[in-house]
């Protein structure tokens, strides 16, 4: 009987380790990928065209991101929306508008509202990096795709997290790069789909080109990012993610 | 026909005991006829008048707009529709409506809030946010750049009337609309909902800013009678200029309302039948007592050779006209109160208040209708009919020796 129970204890102290240890894999994986994705500071001028099954728009900007956190992002096409910005510093978010001059705050409750009329949501900006914060990750499966590594990596939102998904399942290739990012809703029911398509060298790393956000709910509703200029690790002004930037006129490059 | 003579005047030889049945039936039966004509004529009231604060009794989308609001879901034409309205016959108004989602900032915070485009001047007729202005004033046709905006949503702007409210969302044409606004008014509706999170704009004014050109969401038909909005919906539909849109009547468009109402007459109706169940009773037992006093009468009949289902038949005629009496005397009654309250109308005392902020009218006005006439009165005739013959059947198994001496 005794025997019995030691066996237990030590096969469930085996069993929870290996548990760890893949938790831990994840983690890291996870890390990387969104240190791959970002770089220490990137520059990007990149279109993004919301489709719609009877419209379609499309919009040029330009940003920047430092770190995991802060982020800038100018409007430079069409004419009338030119100028509009986006500052994301922490966890806050201001929207600048030209034709007002005027920055906003966006407040919690606006973060879940799409960004620009797209199908992607300031919280998809704001909280890009909160998946390493509030989210227990696991590898559920591997697969290799053209001579690489693919990990399906299944992200649970920690008990009361702030965030606004029940669950993330990302798809990251050995080399970090993240290849897409499913977002399910508290009920674990899936919203919607990021895929990332199109892999090509710029300057210092393979990267996609194409991004599509696409929402499950409606058959031909998505929103497409295509990088024009993407640079990674680029020197960046100390005053670049403040409000004063946001709202100068100068910062276009 | 002797039976039936027969019948009367054996009612009144015991002129008290039929007086007071009678009259319970007659209570029942106005009450019944009030009660029934009172909630059929409050309902018409208050889905009317809710009916025309919130949705209007008819209105206009483009398809799907109103299950789920899209900016570039659009009437592009409104103006050639309200003009082909005026042909409509009992028109009483109609106005175009735009709606948009944004976020409004005041000096320090922000928060989203819902923008409707409104034409001022029809607005009071559609709306109870032009009556339930608290500060400043409501808009009118010549405002540029102001904005109305509910209690809630002023407090946690920090705003007042004068002050600038920032608003930016995204146009019909996908790009990002921003303007600043005056607040010229703040309105409460008592309603949470809409105090917190809807602003009004004029109509031009929402133009521009949401780059709407001319296009709106809605078109709302206000008719001189709630039953007026399905024979109209149908004419409109029929029109070709709504080829392409929809058509929706108030019950469509807030279904909730139609569906409370239902449960509220389910719950008048078991109240009634707790109303029945009592009369019944009651003219059970003034049967069971005016049968067991009259056992010796009947031994006397029985004994000098009357057949006992020709005595039931006469007891069935006895109850037969008391219940008509009783329901003629009833229905008499309950008209006139009904009528008598439909002229002054019943005000609703220190809820009127309360009900006004929801629209509702401060005084309620009782329908008299041929089915609130008669319904209640044939409900009360059938069970009394139907309690009768308890006791009476029971007349047949009476032995006429023992009935002599009792």
């Amino acid at each position: 009987m005794l025997k019995f129970a030691v066996w237990l204890t030590i096969l469930s102290l085996l069993f929870c380790s290996k548990l760890q240890a893949a938790d831990a894999e994840a983690q890291l994986l996870v890390q990387k990928a969104f240190d791959y994705w970002r770089g220490l500071s990137s520059f990007a001028e990149f279109s993004m065209t919301i489709k719609r099954p009877d419209f379609e728009r499309t919009m040029v900007l330009q940003g920047w991101t430092e770190g995991r956190s802060d982020a800038l992002f100018f409007v430079l096409q069409p004419p009338k929306d030119m100028g509009n910005g986006t500052l994301k510093k922490g966890r806050e978010m201001w929207s600048y508008n030209p034709k007002i001059n005027r920055a906003i705050k966006l407040p919690p409750s606006m973060m879940s509202q799409s960004w620009m009329g797209s199908d992607f949501s300031n919280d998809d900006l704001a909280k890009s990096d909160s998946i390493l914060e509030h989210y227990d990750h696991t590898i559920i499966s591997r697969r290799t795709q053209d001579d690489h590594q693919v990990y399906t990596v299944e992200s649970i939102a920690k008990e009361a997290a702030p965030v606004g998904w029940g669950k993330q399942i990302l798809e990251i290739r050995d080399d970090y790069i993240l290849l897409s990012e499913k977002f399910y809703d508290e009920d674990m029911v899936l919203v919607k789909e990021m895929t990332a398509e199109n892999l090509v060298d710029f300057s210092d790393r393979i990267f996609p080109k194409t991004w599509t956000m696409r929402r499950v709910d409606e058959e031909g509703k998505f929103t497409r990012l295509e990088y024009m200029i993407l640079e990674f690790n680029i020197e960046i002004e100390d005053r670049l993610f403040t409000l004063t930037t946001l709202k100068s006129r100068k910062r276009i490059r | 026909m002797i039976d039936l003579a027969m019948a009367w005047r054996n009612l009144w030889r015991n002129p008290r005991r039929s007086i007071l049945t009678i009259l319970a039936i007659g209570f029942a039966t106005a009450l019944l006829v009030f009660m029934l004509s009172f909630q059929f004529g409050a309902y018409d009231d208050m889905i009317d008048s809710s009916v025309r604060q919130s949705t209007g009794h008819v209105q206009i989308v483009a398809p799907g707009y109103h299950q789920r609001p899209e900016m570039r879901k659009v009437i592009d034409d409104p103006d050639s529709l309200v003009k082909a309205a005026a042909l409509l016959s009992s028109l009483e108004e109609v106005s175009k409506r735009s709606e948009a989602f944004v976020l409004a900032s005041g000096e320090k915070r922000s928060r989203g809030l819902m923008i409707s485009g409104v034409e001022p001047l029809r607005e009071a007729k559609l709306s109870s946010v032009p009556r339930q202005i608290i500060a400043g004033r409501y808009l009118n046709d010549s405002d540029e750049a102001a904005g109305v905006i509910g209690a809630l949503a002023a407090q946690h702007l920090q705003l007042g009337i004068g002050d600038e409210c920032v608003l930016l969302g995204s146009g019909r044409d996908g790009s990002i609309a921003a303007a600043v606004v005056r607040i010229v008014g703040i309105y409460k509706s008592g309603i949470d909902e809409v105090d917190r999170s809807t602003m009004q704009l004029p109509l031009q004014e929402f133009d521009s800013i949401f780059t709407m050109e001319g296009a709106v969401h809605r078109l709302i038909y206000t008719f001189e009678q709630l039953s007026d909005s399905t024979p109209m919906a149908t004419l409109l539909r029929q029109d070709k200029r709504t080829a392409g849109l929809q058509v929706m009547t108030w019950e469509e468009l807030t279904p909730g309302l139609k569906q409370s109402i239902e449960l509220d007459l389910v719950s008048g109706i078991i109240m009634y039948f707790i109303l029945v169940v009592v009369v019944a009773f009651s003219i059970l037992n003034t049967f069971f007592m005016a049968i067991f006093e009259r056992k010796k009468e009947f031994g006397v009949l029985m004994s000098i050779g009357m057949k006992p289902r020709r005595l039931v038949g006469l007891m069935l005629l006895e109850s037969l006209s008391m219940t008509a009496v009783g329901i003629v005397f009833g229905i008499l009654c309950g008209i006139i109160i009904t009528m008598l309250t439909a002229r002054y109308g019943i005000s609703m005392g220190d809820s009127a208040e309360f009900m006004a902020q929801y629209g509702m009218p401060e005084r309620l006005y009782p329908k008299l209708t041929s089915l609130s006439v008669t319904l209640g009165p044939l409900l009360i005739f059938g069970v009394t009919l139907f309690t009768a013959l308890i006791p009476v059947l029971r007349i047949p198994n009476l032995r006429p020796v023992e009935a002599l001496r009792s």
